[in-house]
């Protein structure tokens, strides 16, 4: 009897795992500013998610202005600095730009993004981690 | 770019959002690394591929992308609402196997269990409560009345204590984060609900020792695993991980031994009613000694010189005999008021705040923007005295103990939201 009821299958247990959300939630792990009102969202409420094509590449990068954009990681602008020492050394006819995004790594910069897509030609981000 | 330690987590993340991010991976770590090594990575090889670093970034900003690259499909997941049935010991074998779990035993959620948890709530079963995910780099995942009665059976919580659970889940925040550095949470119930589910605010109430304090916690642990999509290592990424989330600290305020106001009643609510408030930080600190040899105030300012002071958050548990010596003997009338002498009185040098690295990355932006103090921080040499806990409204206060020792906690966290528990009712 006993042997019985421990092989007894549960035929009605619950899938306890949520299901994805219809739209893109803005998150703040960290929140909380003395000043709210300086800082901005991280990220848009998306009614859906939609898959974005990447942008076109570029023959070259000769004659061509490529941003370097420290993501506010540490050690990121130091890295950035040396990449463009690199590209200053080997490959000047690129002309590089480094800047560091505004904020800490959870801000969204769109007054550089909208900079980078008047004057820029190409970004690299980083460094993540 | 991306130091290769979070390879597989970027690949993830930019696959989540539809879109196949070209990436190149420096070795790791970048941080706190001379410049000479910065270098050495710079004119080295990407540790994953084994290409070398710049050609991979020319390549990646010059090289026709494949087809697959162009336009990816978000992941579409979808769950069924029962699970095959099985028998018990299998279920709980699956839910461990498939990270459902905290690792320790759960109660499979039937649909008798659920119904029965679903009583206590006038909500709908159905009824959309929050979405929660641990990182951008996950889809929110939606959850109902019905989902979060589910984590609450399997946290062991009976009926009674589902409106509590419910206040939590309605936050939408996760118990903890996916950050490397670890975060811990605390939660503290006010208001007569504390009597009804017996929590324990005295004698050992953080210890492991009180079935409302644990099962609570417990639920929100296990509805961040099942609601913010935790992995270890895919999406969650604390490199050591906090133990304070195994119940996240649990609590109820001693309101009744307190000589102060009570929390919830500070932050706008009315004693008689029932309220949960969330916290998050990272450290705890006992006080390990009673006020016998310097007063709890003084020892305080010692104590708190420990912390970062980021955004001048601290929260202090004490013990009602603490409380009561602060009130009665030190004169602090009122918790707002020992909050503003700290505030006032905590002082460490500029160098100490200034290059503490959570602040350099949180911080010092604000300094670079023109705010202040933190501009005027910044510029300082590193020996000057500054009083980093600028915000006395940011220097939380509870009173929970059982008057066995004068003993207090001092902790980094910071305070996140109240919310009512008897609109969950």
């Amino acid at each position: 009897m006993i042997q019985k009821k421990l092989q007894r299958s549960l035929k009605n247990v619950l899938n306890p795992q949520g299901r994805p959300a219809p739209g893109l939630k803005p998150l703040s792990i960290l929140r909380g500013s003395p000043h709210k009102k300086e800082e901005k969202p991280r990220g848009e409420s998306a009614v859906g998610i939609k898959p974005l094509s990447m942008a076109p590449r570029l023959n070259t990068l000769n004659g061509k202005t490529i941003y370097l954009v420290d993501a506010k990681f540490g050690g990121g602008y130091e890295f950035l600095k040396e990449m463009q020492a690199w590209f200053s050394k080997n490959m000047p006819a690129v002309k590089t730009v480094l800047r560091s995004k505004l904020g800490d790594m959870f801000v969204d910069d769109r007054d550089l993004w909208a900079e980078i897509k008047e004057k820029g030609d190409a970004v690299v981000l980083g460094v993540g981690g | 770019m991306t130091t290769a330690r979070f390879a597989d987590y970027m690949k993830q993340d930019s696959e989540t959002h539809g879109m196949g991010l070209r990436f190149s991976f420096p070795p790791y770590p970048v941080v706190g690394m001379p410049v000479s090594i910065l270098r050495e990575y710079i004119e080295g090889n990407d540790p994953v591929t084994g290409k070398p670093l710049m050609q991979e970034v020319m390549d990646a900003l010059t090289k026709a992308l494949p087809e697959k690259l162009k336009k990816l499909k978000s992941r579409k997941v979808s769950q069924p609402r029962l699970l095959k049935p099985n028998t018990e010991d299998n279920l709980r074998r699956l839910f461990l196997k498939n990270g459902w779990t905290d690792g320790l035993p759960i109660i499979p959620p039937t649909e008798e269990r659920v119904a029965e948890m679903l009583k206590r709530t006038s909500h709908a079963p159905d009824e959309v409560v929050g979405a929660m995910s641990i990182s951008d780099s996950v889809v929110p995942q939606e959850y109902t009345v019905e989902k979060i009665a589910v984590n609450a059976v399997m946290a062991g919580a009976r009926p009674e204590h589902f409106p509590v659970i419910l206040a939590i889940a309605s936050t939408q925040e996760a118990a903890f984060p996916s950050s490397t550095t670890s975060f811990g949470r605390m939660i503290v119930v006010n208001g007569p609900i504390r009597k009804q589910l017996v929590m324990n605010s005295g004698v050992g109430a953080l210890s492991p020792l009180n079935f409302a304090n644990s099962v609570i916690g417990r639920a929100w642990t296990l509805m961040t695993i099942n609601f913010g999509s935790t992995r270890v290592g895919e999406t969650f990424l604390a490199s050591q991980g906090n133990n304070l989330n195994y119940n996240n600290m649990c609590i109820a305020e001693n309101e009744e031994r307190s000589v102060w106001e009570p929390f919830h009643v500070q932050k706008g609510f009315k004693p008689k009613q029932s309220v949960v408030s969330l916290f998050r930080g990272w450290s705890v600190i006992n006080s390990m000694g009673a006020i016998n040899q310097r007063p709890p105030h003084e020892e305080t300012l010692i104590l708190m010189k420990a912390f970062c002071a980021l955004r001048s958050a601290a929260t202090l548990i004490l013990d009602p005999l603490v409380a009561k010596n602060l009130k009665e003997i030190q004169g602090f009338e009122t918790k707002e008021a020992y909050s503003q002498w700290l505030s006032e009185n905590v002082k460490i040098p500029a160098g100490q705040f200034c290059k503490a690295d959570i602040n350099y990355h949180f911080m010092l932006p604000f300094a670079q923007q023109g705010i202040e103090p933190y501009a005027t921080w910044y510029n300082l040499p590193d020996d000057v005295l500054i009083a980093p806990y600028n915000n006395p409204k940011n220097i939380n206060i509870l009173v929970v103990g059982g008057e066995t020792n004068a003993f207090w906690l001092t902790t980094d966290f910071a305070y996140s939201a109240s919310v009512s528990i008897d609109e969950w009712r």
